[in-house]
């Protein structure tokens, strides 16, 4: 897995290890951003994702950083704790709609035209695609986050979301099937819907 | 699960291919097929325009998903940035200093206030136990005050109302937690009654006549009620006027511009009114706020009498102590207690008898009529009209309650941060909040004295006066915090606003302090301070109640953004 903006922080992380402040100053200054930006990419709004950010390094403060394996990435085992943190956020509040729990494995996905498909895609902008992520379910835009922002492979996907392997495509797909929903819902409203 | 068809199925007998299913083309972009399947994809893709343009339609998905991701749109909180500072501090001094203030601040309220009053309260022969016991545990009172809305409910009401908002807030949507604010307030004056032996009357005028009875506690609101029947429970009254000419069994709780009791009250009288003339009888104590109390000739109270007020006067038998503090004392009856007074003047006429000692402060000595029977002289304080400048501890006493009023603030700032720094941005406006602020000011509490003439409406009214005391304690911290502003620039973080916010309302105080003592141009000062923080709360408010807008959308290409290395772009899966 690989980690947009970050750096590779070995040694710093040895140092925090041993107790050096400035070690964990570097390592936040270096891992805060893109930490809180996951964050906020996988949780509803700001506020969760500046809180998140808080309490992920404050669990690496407390004690959470003993258990990094050195021969792995840093910036991968950090962004599994907060996905997993993320996760567990959302677990908690038991906001994982409807659509999420029940059982996806009966409900058929159509076919998507590819023409229409790919005109969809070259008329949304980055914005729009942001608004719409906000509108998907916990579990679809947190399996786009770890996929398509953390770059997490699908081993470590299902690892996160606690699915199996061989599952994890499928949500990927649903997911990106609500995501055109969410967009198409939005045009479809730009375009003089108003009721 | 949804498991993918065979993705690849052969050529069929009429020539025509099947196309590739849209989870083999994504496994296939995401290189997550095998290499005999990639390959197998790919040759298909090349004879298949459709499926061609499915692939790619998914890889781009897969770039726009990227990018929109990993775009900046939105800076890093200032907070996140003073996290790993803050980290390494200890709060630990800190909280020292803040309960250090708060047990200053109690210990100062006690002293200042609940001691002297307690101590009044005792010598008028309340129990003699103590002020908690007396609000909390005695009969009496409690039995009158238990059936409504205390200020310690809507204390404590509020307390778990903000507890639960801040536990809350983040779960809840703006709008639906406004939404279930408003159900639960909904939900809760919808709510029945408890059931209770209390019998309500809502109406212009009642009347319970003289043959009539009522078994339970009594609870009336209107313009005029008379009671010349008998009630076994307590009488309460929120209204004009009263006349009580019947028999009350219990006590009577009374809010009213006027209460004439004529007939007998087994219990106490709670008042807060305008004239309460006594004429009958009072079995117990009789506390009241008002204009003027008067015991006629032909009263009786059991007990004590303790009054705030303008006038006292005694005409009657009293059966215990006189407590009163307010302008005019006059004694031309029987006190069989002590007398307490502090006012301006105290008159005692040839007809009076107090069997207790007498001690008065005020500005002048006591005038006492020959042929009063007085158990011994009035002893007479003169009351001091020193400066409260020139005495030491009013300003020990004023940086005592400056340095309360900081640590609320600072209280106030951590609690709410967001809502902090939007109620300073709102204050800094002037015009809106001011004007915002006069509609508040005056209109809060007329629309609340509206909502208390309904049973329903005293509740919400209660709790209304609640929040515009609270909003109206607070606006001094604002204004505070909008100086503070002024003079050091705009703050970066939640410490720099509480840093401001101290500054500014240390100068606040210096500049306003002189200028209260001025005759009507400290009064307009003061209004203008609470006029201006009340509407800088009331603006925030409203903003924060405003549907927000969705941010529009840039039209034109979209800007360039460098993808992370490694992101897939489709093919076989790497070995």
């Amino acid at each position: 897995m690989s980690v947009p903006g970050m750096t590779e922080t070995t040694e710093a992380v040895a140092r925090a290890r041993a107790g050096d402040a400035e070690a964990w100053g570097q390592i936040y200054r270096e891992m805060g951003p893109a930490i809180f930006r996951f964050c906020r990419r996988a949780l509803p709004t700001r506020e969760d994702a500046e809180d998140a950010t808080m309490e992920i390094f404050s669990k690496l403060w407390e004690g959470k950083l003993s258990q990094y394996d050195e021969t792995r990435s840093f910036s991968a085992w950090l962004y599994r704790v907060a996905a997993n943190h993320c996760w567990d956020i959302l677990r908690r509040r038991k906001i994982r709609q409807d659509k999420e729990t029940e059982d996806i494995d009966n409900v058929p996905l159509e076919h998507p035209d590819p023409n229409q498909l790919d005109r969809l895609i070259e008329q949304k902008t980055s914005e729009e695609v942001r608004h719409a992520l906000d509108k998907l379910g916990a579990r679809a835009r947190m399996a786009l986050v770890l996929r398509y922002y953390s770059d997490m492979s699908y081993d470590e996907i299902a690892d996160a979301l606690g699915v199996r392997r061989a599952f994890v495509g499928v949500v990927l797909l649903r997911a990106r099937h609500e995501l055109r929903q969410a967009l198409e819902g939005k045009s479809a409203l730009a375009a003089g819907g108003t009721s | 699960m949804n498991e993918p068809a065979n993705p690849l199925a052969p050529e069929e007998a009429g020539g025509t291919t099947e196309h590739l299913d849209e989870m083999t083309c994504l496994l296939y972009a995401e290189r997550q097929l095998d290499r005999a399947r990639a390959q197998a994809v790919s040759a298909h893709a090349q004879d298949c325009a459709e499926c061609r343009t499915l692939l790619r339609a998914l890889d781009r998905e897969s770039r726009l998903l990227t990018r929109a991701m990993l775009e900046e749109d939105e800076p890093l909180p200032s907070r996140l940035a003073e996290f790993q500072e803050r980290a390494r501090k200890s709060f630990g001094w800190i909280w020292g200093v803040v309960l250090g203030l708060a047990a200053t601040g109690v210990y100062a309220l006690y002293t200042g206030y609940v001691e002297p009053l307690q101590q009044r309260l005792e010598q008028a022969g309340f129990g003699g136990t103590s002020l908690l016991s007396l609000l909390v545990f005695q009969g009496a009172f409690w039995k009158g005050w238990q059936s409504m809305m205390t200020l310690f409910e809507v204390l404590a009401m509020v307390t778990v109302a903000g507890f639960g908002a801040l536990i809350f807030r983040r779960r809840l949507r703006r709008g639906s937690a406004f939404a279930l604010v408003l159900a639960g307030l909904c939900a809760a004056l919808a709510l029945p009654a408890p059931a209770g032996a209390t019998e309500f009357h809502k109406g212009d005028t009642y009347e319970l006549a003289k043959d009539q009875t009522v078994h339970s506690d009594l609870f009336i609101t209107g313009a005029r009620a008379r009671i010349d029947g008998t009630v076994d429970g307590d009488v309460f009254f929120f209204g004009q006027s009263i006349d009580i000419s019947g028999h009350v069994k219990g006590d009577a709780i009374v809010f009213a511009q006027s209460v004439r009791v004529s007939g007998q009250i087994d219990g106490n009288i709670r008042s807060a009114t305008n004239n309460l003339n006594i004429t009958g009888t009072v079995a117990r104590n009789v506390l009241t706020f008002n204009e003027t109390v008067n015991l006629d000739a032909a009263g009786k109270i059991g007990g004590s009498l303790t009054a705030m007020g303008q006038t006292v006067s005694v005409d009657g038998h009293l059966g215990r102590d006189l407590l009163d503090m307010g302008d005019e004392t006059i004694i031309s009856g029987t006190i069989e207690g002590e007398v307490r007074s502090k006012g301006r003047s105290m008159s005692i006429a040839s007809t009076a008898q107090v069997a207790g000692p007498i001690h008065f402060e005020g500005e002048h000595e006591a005038t006492v009529d020959s042929g009063a029977k007085l158990a011994s002289p009035v002893q007479f304080t003169q009351e001091k009209r020193q400066s409260q400048y020139e005495q030491g501890h009013y300003y020990v006493w004023r940086i005592i309650w400056t340095a309360a009023f900081v640590l609320f603030g600072l209280v106030l700032f951590l609690l709410l941060p967001k809502f902090a720094a939007e109620v300073v941005s709102a204050g800094e406006r002037v015009g809106a909040p001011i004007g915002l602020g006069v509609l508040v000011f005056f209109g809060v509490p007329i629309a609340a004295l509206i909502a208390i003439v309904t049973v329903v409406g005293i509740p919400l009214s209660v709790l209304t006066v609640g929040v515009w005391l609270l909003a109206l304690f607070c606006a001094e911290i604002v204004v505070g915090a909008v100086v503070g502003n002024w003079i050091l620039g705009k703050p970066t973080d939640t410490w720099g606003l509480i840093g401001r916010m101290a500054l500014g309302f240390v100068i606040v105080r210096i500049v306003y302090t002189p200028l209260a003592h001025v005759h009507v141009i400290g009064a307009l000062v003061g209004l203008g301070i609470w006029i201006w923080g009340m509407g800088a709360i009331a603006l925030a408010l409203y903003n924060r109640l405003q549907p927000t807008m969705p941010q529009s959308v840039m039209p034109g290409p979209v800007p360039p953004v460098s993808l992370p290395p490694h992101t897939t772009v489709g093919g076989i899966q790497p070995a």
